[in-house]
């Protein structure tokens, strides 16, 4: 083989090794990246799942924990101000429906609260609990 | 450990930049035409084969050691799993890898050799030769200085480029002195081909040499920034050495290309001689670069000068604040002297030009007095100086800094300087009003050393002993706060437009448990109204806010409250009717409130508008302009979204 062709082959194997290698492994990675945190995202769903059933909650629901600091209290609402709700809202001030269950009498605008939210997403669900922080 | 890594460095980068030197020549001078050319040839490839091999050796020792310093302990230079990890992970690492797999393919290619007769053969192999040192070569620039404190790529191409040129210039110049050396040892005349080669890498060393330097001025001014930066640090120090070891090599260059046309011409004399003189200058030259790409290399192992803290090494440094107080043309006309001299010079000057033309009396003439203007005008410019001048603060402007250096300036320095009241005392004796123009030039760095050290001179005592560090900077976040509240510029109820200069401090706001949020953090978001209210005044006010609220909301305006004084109920105080949804500070207060009352004296209802930018551009003080309203309010937001061209973000430290 003469040296021209044994050059063009070097650039190529060169070229296609840095291809196939993206291909391969480079692409993998971002899509083992991705399924890495989808299937941390369906175990933390999965024991929400366990923990709402454990409350009496009905199939598919989940339980979410946040904290927060209450703003103003209604008669059924509470408008919280709240630090990320993982897996449901990031940090901000949210109005929650509230349960029977949630005795919200004894909350106060400016109550520092950790509360629980019951239901199947974002626009589903109800607080169901809550404590002083 | 790092000498061990600087001489494995140097080594690796010398080794690769003679090897894409040395390509490039071969393939600058094209096939070998003569058995001398040959002969040439075959030596530097087998210079070559060495310097892959030691490229290889050096490149190992580096990985060990960077490993070892990584670990933190030197023995991980040894262990294969630390090594292993340390090119997996680490972005060195990766580009380590990159660039020792070419140089393998390289020295495969090498030692393998082949047939090159066939001219196609020859260039392909010299082609890709040269095609792979560069990259060994200039992946380099991925893992400097420039590729770690920037995410742009073209502080990192700008390397690359640098690097190529080094390699072109620097690492050619070895083979080309042996080239020279060869040729006139056999004839009365050089080899012609060896004439050419030498005439074509002179041609390519100057626009190399012009790159060089242009990429060079580039890289200077990202890692290096200033004049304090260059003669202030010990990167600084080694550009200059740098520098300073850069012109012989180039006036041996200039000498070289100067004697070049005696090579080729008929009627030169010795032109064999010539050669061996040229052959031993590069060679000299070839000595010296070798000395630069070591300088380089520790270049890479020091804090680049831009992000190091300077020492000053001059008593004095030129200043051009002085002309913001007097006006260029009032200090001419304060100056009846040096304007009769540059009078008198023009006269001169007109005189001379017109009855004899002479370049040399019109440059003498124009020096003198360039020169004389300097040293007489550039008096007032020259300003006392110290270490520290240029000195960056390690604390950042906030509240909590202004708020702290205030209560140690009342403590330590108010008996002489003069309280912080309104209508505050005169400074005592000799101590300097710290209000006045000259001490708002002085630059933080300078305030820090005289607070540290005194002034001895004027009854000032050091402070070394009494303060620590951190406090003798709070005392300068805070005169640089008060120094402020003098300007002339002042900051009122209406926005002026490109006219944003009042940095506002940047703050913690705290509410509740929750977790904390800097002020800086809506930089490039958010508008933000901080509202320093008290209670019961505030209450109308506060009850307007929060109806007004979603409407500021969608303006992009967010509304931080702060009451006086840090209280966890200061929430509930604000009752839930309407519910008050913006943040209300409930820890740090007190700091804030000092901070910002700098800015709006008295202890009643305030507002201060800070842009997106974090510039204070609107205050209203309801003991002043009266209490604001929400449509002025409003107004005021509108105003600053008209706002074409925005300020650039402040500095998060004081200068």
């Amino acid at each position: 083989m003469r040296i021209w062709q044994v050059a063009i082959l070097v650039n190529l194997a060169l070229a296609v090794g840095l291809g196939f290698g993206y291909g391969t492994w480079g692409r993998r990675l971002t899509t083992l990246d991705g399924a890495v945190k989808t299937s941390q995202a369906q175990v933390e769903q999965l024991r929400r799942e366990r923990e709402a059933c454990f409350a009496g909650g009905r199939f598919g629901e989940q339980l979410w924990e946040g904290r927060g600091i209450v703003r103003a209290v209604y008669p059924k609402l509470l408008l919280i101000t709240h630090e990320e709700i993982l897996g449901l809202l990031p940090a901000r001030t949210t109005g929650f429906r509230l349960a029977d269950s949630a005795n919200h009498g004894r909350a106060h605008a400016g109550d520092p609260i950790r509360f629980w939210l019951q239901g199947t997403g974002y626009d589903n669900n109800m607080l169901v609990r809550m404590e002083a922080w | 450990m790092t000498t061990l890594l600087f001489g494995a460095l140097w080594v690796n980068l010398a080794q690769c930049v003679l090897l894409t030197g040395a390509f490039f020549l071969l393939l600058l001078a094209g096939p070998p035409a003569t058995d001398f050319m040959r002969q040439w040839e075959e030596r530097v490839l087998s210079w070559a084969r060495w310097l892959v091999v030691v490229a290889l050796a050096s490149g190992v020792t580096v990985l060990a050691t960077q490993t070892g310093l990584f670990e933190g302990r030197p023995e991980a230079a040894l262990e294969a799993r630390a090594i292993w990890h340390a090119m997996l992970d680490t972005r060195p690492g990766f580009i380590w890898m990159v660039r020792h797999g070419l140089l393998i393919v390289l020295a495969a290619f090498l030692f393998l050799g082949g047939d090159v007769t066939a001219r196609q053969n020859w260039i392909a192999a010299r082609g890709e030769a040269f095609l792979l040192a560069v990259l060994a070569l200039v992946f380099l620039g991925s893992s400097g200085h420039s590729a770690a404190s920037s995410e742009s790529p073209w502080p990192q191409a700008n390397d690359m480029v640098h690097l190529l040129g080094a390699g072109i210039w620097v690492g050619g110049l070895a083979p080309l002195a042996l080239l020279l050396y060869g040729a006139s040892q056999h004839a009365a005349t050089p080899d012609p081909y060896a004439v050419r080669t030498m005439q074509r890498f002179s041609r390519v060393a100057l626009v190399t040499v012009l790159i060089l330097v242009g990429s060079g001025i580039v890289s200077a001014w990202l890692l290096v920034g200033g004049v304090a930066g260059l003669v202030g640090t010990t990167h600084g120090h080694l550009l200059l050495t740098k520098l300073a070891v850069l012109v012989p090599a180039l006036l041996l260059a200039a000498a070289s290309r100067a004697v070049l046309p005696t090579l080729s011409s008929p009627t030169a004399a010795r032109p064999s001689a010539t050669a061996r003189r040229m052959a031993l200058f590069i060679a000299i030259e070839a000595g010296l670069v070798l000395v630069l790409l070591g300088l380089a290399t520790a270049m890479t192992l020091t804090t680049p000068a831009r992000h190091d803290n300077p020492v000053w090494p001059w008593s004095v440094r030129i200043s051009l604040d002085t002309f913001r107080e007097v006006p260029v043309l009032q200090r001419l006309v304060q100056r009846p002297i040096e304007l009769a001299l540059v009078g008198s010079g023009l006269a001169i000057l007109a005189i001379v030009f017109l009855v004899r033309r002479r370049p040399i009396l019109l440059f003498g003439t124009l020096f003198v007095m360039v020169a004389g203007g300097a040293a007489r005008g550039l008096q007032p410019l020259i300003i006392g100086a110290y270490p520290t001048s240029f000195a960056c603060p390690p604390l950042s402007y906030t509240a909590g800094s202004i708020a702290e250096g205030m209560a140690v300036y009342q403590e330590h320095c108010a008996s002489c300087h003069g309280t912080l009241a309104a209508d505050r005392e005169v400074p005592r004796g000799s101590a300097v009003d710290l209000l006045a123009p000259t001490t708002a030039r002085r630059s933080a760095g300078e305030l820090f050393w005289l607070i540290t050290h005194g002034r001895p001179d004027r009854g000032m005592p050091e402070f070394e002993t009494l303060l620590g560090e951190t406090q003798r900077w709070h005392v300068i976040n805070f005169l640089r706060a008060f120094g402020t509240t003098t300007d002339q510029r002042r900051v009122g109820a209406v926005v002026e437009l490109n006219d944003a200069w009042l940095i506002a401090p940047d703050l913690t706001v705290s509410v509740g448990p929750l977790t904390p949020t800097p002020l800086s953090d809506y930089r490039g978001k958010r508008m933000v109204l901080l509202v320093l209210y008290v209670l019961p005044g505030s209450r109308a006010r506060m009850t307007e806010l929060a109806r007004q609220y979603g409407t500021l909301s969608i303006l992009g305006v967010e509304v931080v409250a702060v009451p006086p004084r840090s209280a966890p109920e200061a929430i509930a105080e604000l009752g839930q009717s309407p519910p008050v949804l913006f943040p209300v500070v409930t820890d740090g207060n007190e700091d804030i409130a000092a901070a910002y009352r700098l800015f709006v004296p008295g202890a009643a209802h305030a507002e201060l508008l800070i842009d997106r930018q974090g510039y204070i551009r609107a205050i209203w003080g309801s003991d002043q302009t009266g209490m604001p309203e929400a449509d002025a309010v409003q107004a005021q937001v509108e105003r600053l979204d008209e706002e074409r061209s925005p300020p650039p973000l402040p500095d998060d430290h004081v200068h």
